[in-house]
């Protein structure tokens, strides 16, 4: 729970406020290199469609599900109170499918409560932001900011179906932070595995970045990027999973950079579902009679292909454990050494899915009413866990190209909403 | 579960799906080139129901020529921008054919000069058709004869058939080939000849993820059927599990045959005019829920009960509860299941889901 007293703020005008003042404290102890209080976290949540999440009282319905209490503050903010915690923060949506919530809670305590809450909740999962969509926030970072700025970047590539045996236990995997403490962790690792953080000018980095990715394909793998603030110093660090630490001396400044992000990951999901989702659809104008198959299928190719004990491993990790990384559930059917058909479930979301999977990459017929998030967990998951280098496409349309179009006409600026 | 790749290009069902994925939208360099899409093709209908012209029929009955009154070629393909329209039928061998005349007949009118009046179209509409029949290679020739004889027939006693081109699946060790011959080459604007579409692996079966996974109607080998459908089940079985997943309890669910079925099949499953196939379909779902119920009642007593009338129903009391039928459904798997077993009559075959509707899955 937070140290402080979040109950004596009434509405979004005073949690603004608040949190300017509480962000302008942590950079000046930033500056002195004492940091008495945790910088203020906000993870961004996918509501998944549906009439009930539509609705202020349909949004507490699905958190009170899950012992957490929403007391309406204002439009569309509340306060998060957690039946055993206490109070977590405040909550916001952002837009009709995506809610922000934010908090002064310990960095490592938070995200386990979010990954909980998340885990026992079919309706909510985390907003996925793969390497593939940072590439193109990277190429908006280079045009928003000054070449002269510092920014950070964090790769994140573990090749752990690449070993011999898992070293963690299925049941546990879900309870290791993703990007925390994993330093303390000194295993000793005998596969791929990447994670290193780039501090430079944008400047340098946009001149070499590119021709780094060529030579080594984790750097790929971007699975935290930085949005140097444009009104002071610091930024705002956004990871794969949603969440985003405010490292600037601005909350109005954090709040915008959110919703410039999460109205193209909106737009993102809103053109994924429109392109993959395969229906039978009545073919126009002659009603109730012909009926044809609409959608495209979402393609992920690697890199290069997975060998045949590292696709075993991955198909094995997946579906025969409960708690897997890709969250999947399904009896793979098998084809060929290195070929399964899976028609499985999205097992967060409780969505049907049919998976092509080979050493080569991966096919996905998404069902109609499928939540686009999936398709963004398993590209990050790809991305991250099996080939940092792959591409993806839905349709034959390249999804980093779906990703700039999400992103062209939405507005970078303060105080839009 | 490999197929023997030969009497693989003999599925209908094989050729039926092969034929979808010609016109999906996929990057270059994949497995499958859909050649149809990148001319342009898309699919116009699925199994459409269409009749031939009533003055082409009665000019049939008259000169003693038999013609089925409705036919429903598995898919219509069209070119929408050229207003050209391919009907497309999938067939095991020439003597699946030569035994169906009948309907053979009735696909090169339907695929004729009259297509547009066929489809409710305006006569501007289409501009082109014809009749492809999808065939594994070497059963070309008497095929081919076969048509040509009905069409010289047809033609004989005024009754305008329609061209058609034989499309034929042919296998290499790398890859599986479409072959078109000239017509086809100049409708589909792809070159005549082998035109390599599957790329295929070695010791692996070529298929490609099923969009129509099951159709009782059609002639199939044993082991392919067997495939099928266990493709079935296990889409009946993703559409079972995502809908009590999402389930918060305490909650009823009632798990609708009709409903079911239609997601396994997308949506084909409603279309099926024909009872036999339909009630054949409501077995096999039986033959699954049975199963699926015995698994979850011996975890949860009674959590799963059939009623005739009303079908299945899943009852979630808690969380609890909630999460031991999760974990059993998921741990179930229909390969426990006899698959080649045929599905019997039942007493419930015309009982399940006569009875009222309250809002199933």
């Amino acid at each position: 729970m937070t140290e402080i007293d979040l109950r004596q703020i009434q509405d979004r005008h005073q949690m603004i406020r608040f949190f300017d003042g509480y962000a302008i404290e942590r950079m000046e102890e930033l500056d002195e290199r004492k940091l008495k209080r945790p910088l203020v976290k906000t993870h961004l949540l996918e509501i998944l469609d549906g009439q009930e999440a539509r609705t202020p009282q349909g949004l507490q319905a699905i958190f009170g599900r899950r012992g957490v209490r929403l007391q309406p503050l204002d439009e569309g903010l509340f306060l998060a109170t957690d039946k055993q915690m206490g109070e977590i923060g405040f909550l916001e949506r952002l837009r009709p499918r995506i809610v922000a919530l934010y908090s002064t809670m310990k960095s490592d305590e938070l995200g386990r409560w979010v990954r909980r809450l998340i885990l026992r909740s079919p309706e909510l999962d985390h907003v996925w932001l793969s390497g593939l969509t940072f590439g193109v926030l990277w190429g908006l970072v280079t045009q928003l900011s000054r070449p002269h700025r510092f920014t950070e970047l964090v790769f994140t590539h573990d090749s752990i179906f690449d070993i011999d045996g898992l070293t963690t236990e299925p049941e546990e995997e879900e309870e290791i932070s993703q990007d925390s403490g994993e330093e303390d962790l000194e295993e000793i690792i005998e596969r791929r595995a990447t994670r290193f953080r780039l501090v430079d000018r944008i400047g340098v980095i946009q001149e070499k970045l590119g021709e780094l990715q060529k030579l080594y394909s984790p750097l790929y793998a971007i699975s935290k990027l930085r949005f140097p603030s444009p009104v002071g110093r610091g930024g705002h660090d956004f990871y794969d999973n949603g969440r985003v630490t405010n490292r600037s001396e601005s909350f109005r400044d954090h709040r915008s950079h959110l919703l410039f992000v999460v109205r193209i990951y909106e737009q993102l999901l809103k053109s994924t579902e429109e392109q993959a989702w395969y229906s039978i659809q009545e073919s126009v104008g002659v009603p109730g009679q012909f009926r044809k198959i609409v959608g495209a299928p979402v393609v992920v190719r690697f890199q290069e292909p997975l060998s045949p004990a590292v696709f075993d491993q991955w198909i094995a990790a997946t579906f025969e454990r409960k708690r897997n990384r890709f969250r999947l559930w399904g009896h793979p059917v098998r084809l060929g050494p290195t070929k399964v058909h899976v028609y499985g479930v999205d097992r967060h979301l409780w969505q049907p899915l049919f998976l092509e999977l080979t050493a080569k990459g991966c096919t996905a017929i998404i069902p109609n009413g499928t939540c686009g998030n999936t398709v963004h967990r398993l590209v990050t998951n790809i991305q991250r866990y099996l080939a940092p280098g792959a591409e993806a496409f839905i349709g034959n349309k390249p999804y980093q190209q779906m990703v700039e179009e999400s992103a062209r006409g939405v507005h970078y600026d303060l105080d839009t909403e | 579960m490999t197929s023997i790749p030969n009497e693989l290009l003999k599925d209908p069902l094989f050729q039926l799906n092969a034929v979808l994925w010609l016109t999906q939208p996929l990057p270059g360099g994949s497995e499958i080139t859909p050649l149809l899409y990148n001319q342009g093709f898309t699919v116009y209908a699925i199994a459409p129901l269409l009749g031939p012209p009533l003055d082409l029929r009665l000019a049939a009955q008259e000169a003693g020529i038999s013609m089925q009154e409705r036919v429903r070629p598995d898919a219509v393909l069209a070119h929408e921008s050229d207003r050209k329209f391919a009907f497309t039928e999938c067939k095991a061998s020439s003597s699946v054919l030569t035994s169906s005349t009948a309907q053979a007949r009735s696909l090169l009118v339907v695929a004729g000069p009259r297509a547009a009046e066929v489809l409710g179209l305006a006569s501007g509409q289409v501009s082109a058709s014809l009749l492809g029949l999808v065939i594994p290679e070497s059963d070309r020739e008497p095929v081919t004869q076969t048509l040509v004889s009905f069409s010289k027939e047809l033609d004989e006693n005024r009754l305008p058939a329609g061209r058609f081109s034989v499309l034929g699946f042919v296998l290499t060790d790398t890859d599986i080939s479409i072959v078109i011959n000239d017509l086809g080459s100049a409708f589909f604007a792809l070159p005549a000849g082998a035109n390599p579409f599957m790329k295929r692996e070695p010791d692996t079966d070529p298929k490609p993820l099923y969009f129509i996974p099951y159709d009782p109607d059609v002639v199939q080998s044993e082991q392919e059927k067997v495939f099928c459908k266990r493709v079935l089940f296990e889409r009946m079985h993703s559409t079972i599990t995502a809908a009590i997943g999402r389930a918060n309890p305490p909650a009823e669910l009632a798990l609708e045959s009709q409903k079911i079925l239609n997601d396994a099949m997308f949506g084909m499953y409603g279309h099926w005019e024909n009872p036999g196939s339909a009630k054949h379909m409501r077995r096999l779902y039986r033959e699954f829920m049975d199963a699926l119920t015995q698994a979850v009642n011996a975890v949860v007593l009674g959590a799963m009960v059939f009623q005739p009338g009303e079908g299945w129903r899943i009852s979630l009391q808690n969380e609890e509860q909630h999460e031991r039928v999760i974990d059993t459904l998921t741990r179930f798997s229909c390969e426990t299941l006899d698959l080649r077993i045929e599905p019997q009559p039942s007493l419930f075959d015309d009982l399940e889901d006569n009875g009222p509707v309250r809002g199933g899955v």
